[in-house]
């Protein structure tokens, strides 16, 4: 059963991954990172980072239909003319507000085969 | 219809130029690796070489509320390994080695009651701390964090809480539903908030609110700012002190005087 570490770890072994976050949208805290940083601060990319998580979880625009306990949001992709992020909203059956943060280079990385293996570490850390 | 908001302020981001230490003390137990039990007015951090392995506050559920309110452990479960062990830190040691609860899951939720207890613990106090040397903490199988990122992390909260309402009333008194005539029009409440909103009843804090949630304490204190920022939520007023009774300037001598009389004449 992997840990935060392993997890993000785990995450930068796809294809193309500079860097991965574990990062709570409420207080913009990085509770674990691995690799680069966008300008090199995990601490500044986390805060920015969760600015648009939360606008995404609280905005009833992009909720799921129904209300099922469930993250309204399951995942955000941010593009731009050299890399992807991938925001992976992480179902926790306790109380929280985080999310996979996976940084990808845009000509190695796979944005359909990342989001689908993001989908699963986020599932597998928390259920195991 | 154009509907236009003011957008909330950004997380702020922590100013690394910033010495400011929260307390000197925590500053050289840091650098001496200390190892002990920081105990403060507001809460009680647990070191280990110079790490914070554990910290509890009254303000802030603890592990156990967080993995038993939703159902994430049964309550008998935690109850189970807290009666074989020394303290919450060991029992959520010995539930993660049972295998009970995923990795992961422990140790996120290890963290956001660390985190959360911890910026109460480093709260302004009245009182200074006391820092008792004890081989007791030490660095177990999950996360810890340096006394500097708790400090700093900490300063980032409060900063954080300022930018979205600078009054910190709402942090510590009973919350009351604000008059809607007062406060903007229906501003739109998240879904989160409206679960903290729901039970703003004149009586509960913050902190208590976020106790019956199964929440973090600080994640409380976030909505409730936004809340209290938005018109929704204001604190109670302290209840007015009660006049003091009327000085008494004639007292009726006379009649003092006939009752000394008839006592003593009994």
């Amino acid at each position: 059963m992997p840990g935060i570490d392993e997890c993000l770890l785990e995450a930068m072994r796809l294809p193309g991954a500079r860097g991965a976050a574990l990062v709570d949208w409420t207080s913009g805290l990085a509770l674990g990172t691995v690799g680069e940083a966008p300008g090199g601060d995990h601490e500044t990319t986390a805060a920015e980072a969760a600015e648009l998580a939360r606008m995404a979880a609280e905005h009833g625009a992009f909720a799921a239909q129904a209300d099922d306990g469930q993250p309204p949001v399951e995942d955000l992709i941010v593009s731009n003319h050299d890399s992807y992020h991938l925001l992976r909203f992480v179902d926790t059956s306790f109380d929280s507000s985080v999310f996979l943060h996976l940084w990808l280079g845009r000509e190695e990385g796979n944005l359909a085969l990342a989001r689908i293996r993001l989908g699963e570490m986020a599932a597998r850390l928390v259920l195991g | 219809m154009t509907v236009v908001q003011i957008p909330p302020p950004p997380l702020p981001v922590r100013d690394k130029s910033a010495t400011r230490a929260l307390s000197p003390m925590l500053t050289r137990l840091a650098e001496e690796r200390a190892t002990g039990v920081l105990v403060r007015e507001h809460g009680t951090l647990y070191l280990a070489e110079g790490r914070v392995v554990h910290a509890e506050s009254p303000f802030a559920p603890g592990l156990d509320v967080l993995l038993t309110a939703h159902g994430t452990l049964a309550a008998t479960a935690w109850q189970r390994a807290a009666d074989r062990t020394a303290g919450p830190l060991h029992a959520a040691e010995l539930l993660l080695a049972s295998g009970l609860l995923p990795a992961g899951a422990l140790e996120l939720c290890h963290l956001d009651a660390l985190y959360d207890a911890g910026y109460f613990a480093l709260a302004p106090s009245s009182a200074p701390g006391r820092f008792r040397y004890d081989s007791g903490p030490r660095l177990g199988p999950l996360p810890s964090v340096p006394v500097v990122a708790l400090e700093r992390e900490t300063l980032r909260r409060r900063l954080l809480l300022h930018r979205l309402w600078p009054d910190p009333a709402a942090d510590s008194a009973p919350l009351i539903r604000a008059d809607p005539a007062a406060g903007p029009a229906a501003a739109p409440v998240a879904p989160r908030q409206r679960a903290v909103l729901d039970r703003v009843d004149g009586v509960r804090t913050a902190t208590q609110i976020a106790r019956n949630l199964g929440r973090q304490a600080f994640h409380t204190l976030v909505d409730v700012r936004r809340l209290v920022a938005a018109g929704h939520v204001a604190p109670r007023p302290a209840a007015p002190v009660p006049p003091p009774p009327p000085p008494v300037t004639d007292p009726d001598i006379a009649l003092l005087k006939r009752l000394r009389d008839a006592l003593e004449a009994l």
